[in-house]
C-alpha cells in the first residue's frame, strides 16, 4: 500500500530520517575507511599519522604479511568448520530450549528460565574452567570450540521473546489436530521464527568466526587445531608490545609497525562476513508476514 | 536444488570437523617426538610475546640437521605471563622448555621444573656460560638450579655500539646548529633546546617543532619518572638508588635532585617547551611524533623508539635533515654520569627451564649446549654464510646492503632466520676473537648502517659509537641491579603493596606536578599522597635484599 | 482513531493443575529440560567451585583443593581499599551511561531504518552500520585519539567555528572521559545492537499498518502505536538482561583511553583486578571481585524482574 498524499509531518519526518541516516553513515563509515586506507599504506609511513580516507604510500605488503602467515590455511579450515558446526548446534539447542520455556503451561517454566538467566552473571573463572575441560577431555580436541558455549541464555532469551509473540491460537489448534510438541516446534513455530533464527545464527557465527582465545588456551600446542583468528592474533602480538614490561620489550624479537598489519588483518577478517551478510539480511529487511498464517 | 546444495555443504563441514577431531584426539599432550628424518622435536613455551617461525624455516632446518633437534616455539598471546603460567600449571601439562617470565616462581613452587645442577658439568658450553658465583646466585631456596637466564651475557671483550638504555636524547641538527657544544647539565640541555626552538620554530613543511616531549603511557612512564637517579650520577638500579659507600638504599623520588628535575620540567611546561600532549599521548602517537622529526629531545630507552621511529625517519629522508637522535651525558650539575653500564647483568628472576614432562632432559640440555657452540651461534645471530653475510679475507663478517635489508624484513625472518631467541645466547666477541657474537655488535656493520648526520655528530665529539657519546662505567657493585628484585615484588608483601601504590600515585601526580600553575603547591600535594603509600615499607624491604646480596657476594671475596 | 495492538501480550497464564496426565503430556519437554539442566550444571555451574579461590591464599602449585584458607580476608582487602570503592563508582557510572545511550540509539536507529522507503538504501545502510562492530577496540581507540587530541579534527572544527580559542586536550580532563567512552560504545555497536530490533520489527503484522493507514495515521503515530508496542517485549528483555551487566562496563576501552591524569575516573573494576590481582599472581583477589560483581548483578536482575512483573511486562524468568 502506498499513501498518495504526503502530509507535512511525513515530509518533515522523511527529511529527518534522511539527515539522520547520512550523518550516521558518515560517522560509521569513517573508521572502516580509515582502517582500509591504513591497511593499504606503507607501515613505516603510516607511523607518521595523518592518514584519513586514502592511503598515502600505497602498498600490498601488509596483506602479503598477513596472508603469508604460516598455518593460515589450516586455521581458516578449522574456523569455517567451527563456524558451521558451532552455529548449527547453537541454533538447534537454543531454539529447543527457547521453545520449552515459551510453552505457557510447562511445569518448570520459571525455574528453567531462572536456571539459565543466572548463568549469564556467574563465572567460575579461567583456571577452574580450564581444569573442568581438561577433566572432560575436551582440551586438545575440536569440540572444545563448539560444545561449551553452545547454549547461551542470551540467545535463548532472544528467541523466547520472539516465540512469545506468536499467537497461542496456533499451538492450540495444532494440538486439537493431535500434533505433539515436536511437531508444533518443527512444523509450526520454527517456520515463523526465521528472522530471529537468522539473528541468533548471525550472533553465534560471528562469535565463532572471531574467537581465538579458546584456541590459545586449550589447544596451544596443537598446530592442527589452530584457528584463523588465533593465527592472526599471534601475528599481531609478535608485532605489538602492548602491556608488556621493560624487560620483555628489551629482549623482544622483531618489532615492526603494528598498526598497518592490524588494519590488514581486520580487513581480512571482515571480508567474509560482508559477503555472507546479504544472505541473512533478507530476513531483517523484509519481514516474514505472520499475517498469512494467522487470520 | 538450493536446499540440497546447502545440506551437502553442511555435511561436508561436519565431516571435516569430525576428521579434524579424529586427528586431534590423539594423545600428544607434550613430550618430544621423533619425526621421520630422525630429528627429535621438542616444544617450548615462552611467556613473552614473540614471532612464531614458519614450519619450514630454513635456518631452523639447518640447525636441526646439525644437532638432530628442532624446537617448536610458542609465545604469549593476549594474556599476562602469570595467567598463562597459571593455566599451564592447572592443566598439569608442560612443554619441554619453558620460560615463565613473571610466573617462573609459580612453576618452581608447582614442582614443574627439573633441577639442572647435576647436569651442568656435563655440558661444557653451558658450564662456561656462567661463573661459579653466578651459578650459585641462581640457586633457589632448596639449593638447586632450575633455570638459565638467557640474556646480557658477554663473551670476551664487550662489543657494544648502541646505548640500548635510557638517556636524554637530542636531534643531531640541534647540536649542529649550536656548533656541537659540550652539554653536561640538565639546565644546559633545556637551554639548548629552547634556543634552537626559538630560532627554528617550524619544520620545512611548516609544522611546528615540538621541543621536548614526555612519553607517559602506562608502564612506559619511566621516561618521566626515573631520571632523578641518573641525574644524581647513579646507574639504573631501577627502583631506588644504592649509595655505594654506605650501602644504604635511597629513595630517588624525594631527593633534592628530583625536586629540581620536576621543577625544571614544570618551568619548561609553562614556557611551552614541554609538549602539552605529553601526558595524554599513547605510545603510537608518541612514535608518530618522533617519526615526523618534529620532536627535538626526550628521555627514553633506545629500544623503545629507535627501531620504529628510526626507520620511519629514514624512509621520509629526515635523517638527511639531522632528525636522528644521539644521547647526551647529562647529570644535574655535570658530575660523572652512569647512564651506560658495561658488563653482563645477571637477571636471576627468570630464565630457560626444562620441565618434568620432558622425557629427554639430557637431549634437551645437549641442544642448549649445541646452541652455544660458535657455529650454531653464528647461524642463530648472523645467518647462513653467503646468504646472510660474507666473510672477507681477514675473516671479518660483513653484510651487503641487500642482505641487511632482507634481514630486516618480517616475512623473510619468519621463513628464513631462526635465532631461538629465548634460548641462552651471548653478546660480545666471537670465539674467533674478531667478530661480534651478534651482527648488531659488529663495528663495521654499525658504521655502514649509520646515517650521515649521526656520523658527523660523532666525529665532532670524538666519539665512535653511541656509547662513546655518554661514556661508560663498570657495574657499581655486587648488588647491581636492584630491579631484578623489585620487578618480581608482589602484593603479598608490605613492600610490594607500597611499591604498587607508589606507582599508581606517581602515575597520577607527576603529570599534575609538571602541569601545576604553582609548582611548590603541586609538589606538596604530591608528597602528601606519596607519603600515604608508605614508601618506607618498600625501602626497608629493598634494604634487606641489598644486605642479603652483599652477604652472598662476600662469600666469594676471600 | 484508536489502534490497539497486543502482539506481545500473552493471555493470562493458565494455572493448570499438575497431575500425572499433564506430566505425561509434557514428557518431551521434560526430557529435553533435563538434558539442558545437565548440560548447564556441567558447563556453567560446575566451574563455580573456582569461587573457593576467593577464600584462599590460592597458589597454582597447590590447586584449588589444597590451598590455604584465609576466610573473608580478600573481601576485607577489597572493601577497605578506597581505590576499590572508587572503581566501583566509575564502573557503575560508565555502565549506566553506556546502557542508556547505546540502548536508545540502537532502538532509534532500528526504527528509523525501518522507515527508510528505498529498499536498496536500506540494505546498504544496514550492512555498513554493523561493520564497526568488527573493529577491535584498539583500532577504534586509536582513531578516537587521533580525532580528539589537541591537533585533532574536532579541535580544528571547534576552533574554526570560534567556539574555542584554545584547543582542548579531551583526554586530560576527567569530565570528558565518561562521555567519550559512551560515544565510543555507540559508535561501535549501534548498528550491531539494532539487528535484534530489526528482527523483532519483522514480527509485526503488516495488516496493522495497513489498517492504521486507512484510519489516516501518520508515520509518527504508526511508530508510536504499532512499531514500539510491537518490539516492546524485545526491548524489555534486553533491558532486563543489560541491567545485570552494568558492572561489566568494560576493560579494554578504559585501559586504552585512560592515562595517569584521569585514572581516578577511568579505572574500572576489571582494570583494578588486572593491576592488583592478575599481574600480581593474586588469583583470589580477582575471584573475590568477580563474586562481588555476580552478586550485584543477580540482585539487580531480581529487582528489575520483579518490577517488570508488577507492571505486567515481559520478564526474564
Amino acid at each position: 500500500m502506498k499513501l498518495k498524499k504526503y502530509s507535512t509531518e511525513d515530509v518533515l519526518f522523511s527529511a529527518f530520517i534522511a539527515i539522520f541516516m547520512i550523518v550516521f553513515l558518515i560517522l560509521t563509515l569513517y573508521p572502516i575507511l580509515n582502517t582500509l586506507a591504513i591497511s593499504f599504506n606503507d607501515g613505516t609511513d603510516a607511523l607518521k599519522g595523518g592518514i584519513y580516507l586514502l592511503p598515502r604510500k600505497f602498498t600490498l605488503k601488509n596483506y602479503d604479511t598477513v596472508l603469508h602467515k604460516d598455518n593460515l590455511i589450516t586455521g581458516a579450515g578449522i574456523t569455517v568448520a567451527r563456524t558451521i558446526i558451532g552455529t548449527l548446534l547453537a541454533l538447534v539447542t537454543n531454539a529447543i530450549l527457547a521453545f520449552i520455556v515459551s510453552r505457557k503451561n510447562f511445569i518448570f517454566r520459571r525455574q528453567l528460565s531462572l536456571f539459565w538467566v543466572i548463568t549469564m552473571y556467574v563465572n567460575g573463572g579461567l583456571i577452574p574452567t580450564f581444569v573442568l575441560f581438561k577433566n572432560l577431555n575436551l582440551t586438545g580436541t575440536f569440540w572444545v570450540y563448539v560444545i561449551p558455549g553452545m547454549v547461551s541464555a542470551f540467545n535463548m532469551l532472544v528467541i523466547r521473546t520472539y516465540m512469545n509473540g506468536i499467537p497461542d491460537s496456533l499451538e492450540e489448534s495444532a494440538q486439537l489436530d493431535g500434533a505433539g510438541y515436536t511437531t508444533i516446534f518443527v512444523k509450526i513455530i520454527s517456520p515463523l521464527c526465521k528472522p530471529v533464527y537468522a539473528t541468533v545464527a548471525l550472533f553465534v557465527a560471528v562469535g565463532q568466526w572471531n574467537s581465538w582465545f579458546d584456541a590459545m588456551l586449550y589447544n596451544r600446542m596443537k598446530g592442527e587445531l589452530t584457528t584463523l583468528q588465533y593465527e592472526l592474533m599471534k601475528l599481531l602480538s609478535s608485532v605489538t608490545n602492548q602491556g608488556q614490561s621493560v624487560e620483555a620489550m628489551k629482549n623482544a624479537t622483531g618489532t615492526v609497525t603494528p598498526t598497518s598489519v592490524r588494519a590488514a588483518a581486520t580487513m581480512v577478517t571482515i571480508l567474509p562476513i560482508i559477503c555472507i551478510y546479504p544472505f541473512l539480511q533478507r530476513y531483517f529487511v523484509t519481514g516474514l508476514t505472520l499475517g498469512g498464517v494467522k487470520e | 536444488m538450493k536446499k540440497k546444495r546447502l545440506i551437502s555443504m553442511l555435511l561436508a563441514g561436519v565431516m571435516l570437523g569430525s576428521m579434524l577431531t579424529g586427528c586431534g584426539s590423539k594423545n600428544g599432550g607434550n613430550s618430544s617426538k621423533d619425526s621421520k628424518d630422525g630429528v627429535k622435536e621438542f616444544t617450548a613455551f615462552f611467556a613473552v610475546p614473540g614471532s612464531e617461525l614458519n614450519d619450514d624455516n630454513e635456518v631452523q632446518q639447518i640447525i636441526a640437521e646439525k644437532t638432530g633437534v628442532k624446537v617448536k616455539e610458542t609465545w604469549l598471546t593476549g594474556q599476562t605471563a602469570s595467567e598463562a603460567v597459571g593455566t599451564i600449571i592447572a592443566g598439569g601439562e608442560y612443554p619441554d622448555f619453558i620460560d615463565g617470565g613473571d610466573g617462573m616462581k609459580s612453576l618452581y613452587d608447582a614442582g614443574a621444573l627439573v633441577a639442572l645442577d647435576d647436569y651442568i658439568d656435563k655440558y661444557p658450553n653451558i658450564k662456561e656460560f656462567f661463573t661459579q658465583q653466578q651459578w650459585d646466585a641462581l640457586r633457589q631456596d632448596d639449593g638447586h638450579i632450575y633455570w638459565i637466564p638467557q640474556f646480557s651475557n658477554i663473551y670476551g671483550e664487550e662489543k657494544v655500539c648502541v646505548h640500548n638504555d635510557e638517556a636524554f636524547w637530542i636531534q643531531t641538527r640541534v647540536l649542529k646548529w649550536a656548533k656541537y657544544p659540550k652539554i653536561t647539565t640538565m639546565d644546559e640541555y633545556f637551554k639548548l633546546i629552547e634556543d634552537y626552538a626559538k630560532a627554528n620554530p617550524t619544520m620545512d613543511d611548516g609544522t611546528k617543532v615540538i621541543p621536548y616531549t614526555i612519553l607517559c603511557d602506562d608502564w612506559r612512564y619511566f621516561c618521566l619518572e626515573n631520571a632523578p637517579q641518573f641525574l644524581d650520577g647513579y646507574p639504573n638500579d631501577g627502583s631506588c638508588i644504592v649509595d655505594p659507600t654506605s650501602k644504604k638504599i635511597i629513595d630517588y623520588n624525594t631527593t633534592d635532585t628530583a625536586v629540581a628535575y620536576f621543577r625544571k620540567l614544570n618551568e619548561e611546561y609553562q614556557k611551552g617547551i614541554v609538549d602539552p600532549e605529553s601526558f595524554t599521548q599513547t605510545y603510537d602517537e608518541y612514535i608518530s611524533k618522533l617519526s615526523t622529526g618534529r620532536v627535538l629531545g626526550m628521555i627514553d630507552q633506545w629500544w623503545d623508539f629507535a627501531n620504529t621511529a628510526g626507520d620511519a625517519l629514514k624512509t621520509a629522508g629526515l635523517d638527511k635533515k639531522g632528525c636522528n637522535y644521539v644521547p647526551l651525558p647529562i647529570t644535574i650539575d655535570g658530575r660523572k654520569n652512569q647512564w651506560h653500564n658495561s658488563g653482563s647483568v645477571l637477571n636471576t628472576s627468570t630464565g630457560l627451564a626444562i620441565t618434568v614432562d620432558c622425557d629427554d632432559v639430557e637431549g634437551a640440555l645437549k641442544f642448549v649446549d649445541d646452541l652455544l657452540s660458535q657455529d650454531i651461534h653464528n647461524l642463530r645471530f648472523w645467518g647462513v654464510e653467503g646468504t646472510d653475510y660474507n666473510v672477507d679475507k681477514d675473516g671479518m663478517f660483513m653484510r651487503t646492503d641487500e642482505m641487511r635489508k632482507r634481514n630486516a624484513d618480517t616475512a623473510y625472518k619468519a621463513s628464513h632466520s631462526c635465532s631461538y631467541s629465548y634460548f641462552p645466547q651471548y653478546s660480545g666477541t666471537s670465539r674467533d676473537g674478531k667478530n661480534a657474537m651478534k651482527s648488531d655488535g659488529q663495528a663495521s656493520e654499525f658504521f655502514d648502517g649509520l646515517s650521515a648526520d649521526v656520523k658527523e655528530c660523532f666525529e665532532a665529539y670524538g666519539a665512535k659509537t653511541y656509547v662513546d657519546m655518554i661514556g661508560t662505567s663498570e657495574a657499581p657493585g655486587d648488588w647491581y641491579p636492584m630491579w631484578s628484585y623489585s620487578n618480581s615484588l608482589k602484593t603479598d608483601t608490605e613492600g610490594g603493596v607500597a611499591w604498587t601504590k607508589m606507582g599508581e600515585c606517581k602515575h597520577e601526580y607527576l603529570p599534575k606536578v609538571v602541569m601545576a600553575k604553582d609548582f611548590d603547591k603541586g609538589w606538596a600535594e604530591y608528597m602528601k599522597a606519596y607519603k600515604a603509600c608508605k614508601p618506607e615499607d618498600f625501602i626497608n624491604q629493598m634494604q634487606k635484599e641489598l644486605d642479603r646480596r652483599l652477604k652472598e657476594a662476600a662469600k666469594y671475596k676471600k | 482513531m484508536e489502534v490497539s495492538v497486543n502482539i506481545g501480550e500473552k493471555s493470562m497464564e493458565k494455572k493448570k493443575k499438575i497431575d500425572w496426565k499433564e506430566i505425561r503430556h509434557q514428557r518431551v519437554l521434560l526430557i529435553w529440560s533435563l538434558i539442558f539442566v545437565v548440560y548447564g550444571v556441567i558447563f556453567c555451574y560446575l566451574p563455580l567451585f573456582g569461587w573457593l579461590m576467593a577464600f584462599q591464599n590460592y597458589k597454582p602449585a597447590r590447586g584449588i583443593f589444597a590451598s590455604e584458607f584465609v576466610g573473608l580476608k580478600k573481601f576485607q582487602t577489597l572493601f577497605t581499599d578506597e581505590t576499590f570503592i572508587r572503581v566501583i563508582r566509575n564502573t557503575l557510572a560508565m555502565g549506566v551511561i553506556n546502557l542508556v545511550v547505546t540502548f536508545v540509539m540502537a532502538i532509534l536507529f532500528a526504527i528509523l531504518l525501518n522507515e527508510v522507503r528505498l529498499k536498496y538504501s536500506k540494505k546498504v545502510i544496514q550492512t555498513i552500520s554493523y561493520l564497526p562492530h568488527f573493529l577491535s577496540w584498539i583500532i577504534v581507540c586509536g582513531i578516537l585519539h587521533d580525532i580528539l587530541n589537541g591537533t585533532g579534527i574536532v579541535n580544528e572544527i571547534l576552533m574554526n567555528l570560534h567556539i574555542l580559542k584554545q584547543p582542548i586536550d579531551f583526554f586530560a580532563h576527567p569530565g570528558y572521559f565518561w562521555p567519550i567512552v559512551a560515544f565510543a560504545n555507540v559508535w561501535k555497536e549501534t548498528g550491531w545492537n539494532a539487528i535484534i530490533y530489526l528482527a523483532a520489527i519483522t514480527s509485526i503484522d503488516p495488516s496493522l499498518y495497513e489498517a492504521a493507514s486507512i484510519d489516516g495515521a501518520g508515520r509518527l503515530s504508526k511508530i508510536r502505536y504499532i512499531t514500539l508496542p510491537g518490539i516492546k517485549s524485545t526491548i524489555m528483555i534486553l533491558l532486563l538482561m543489560n541491567v545485570g551487566n552494568v558492572l561489566n562496563a568494560g576493560f579494554e576501552i578504559q585501559y586504552l583511553l585512560g592515562n595517569g591524569l584521569i585514572q581516578r575516573v577511568s579505572q574500572t573494576i576489571d582494570i583494578y583486578v588486572l593491576r592488583w590481582g592478575v599481574s600480581q599472581n593474586d588469583y583470589a583477589l580477582g575471584t573475590a571481585a568477580g563474586i562481588f560483581k555476580s552478586a550485584v548483578s543477580i540482585v539487580l536482575i531480581v529487582v528489575a524482574n520483579s518490577l517488570a512483573k508488577r507492571h505486567g511486562e515481559e520478564r526474564l524468568y
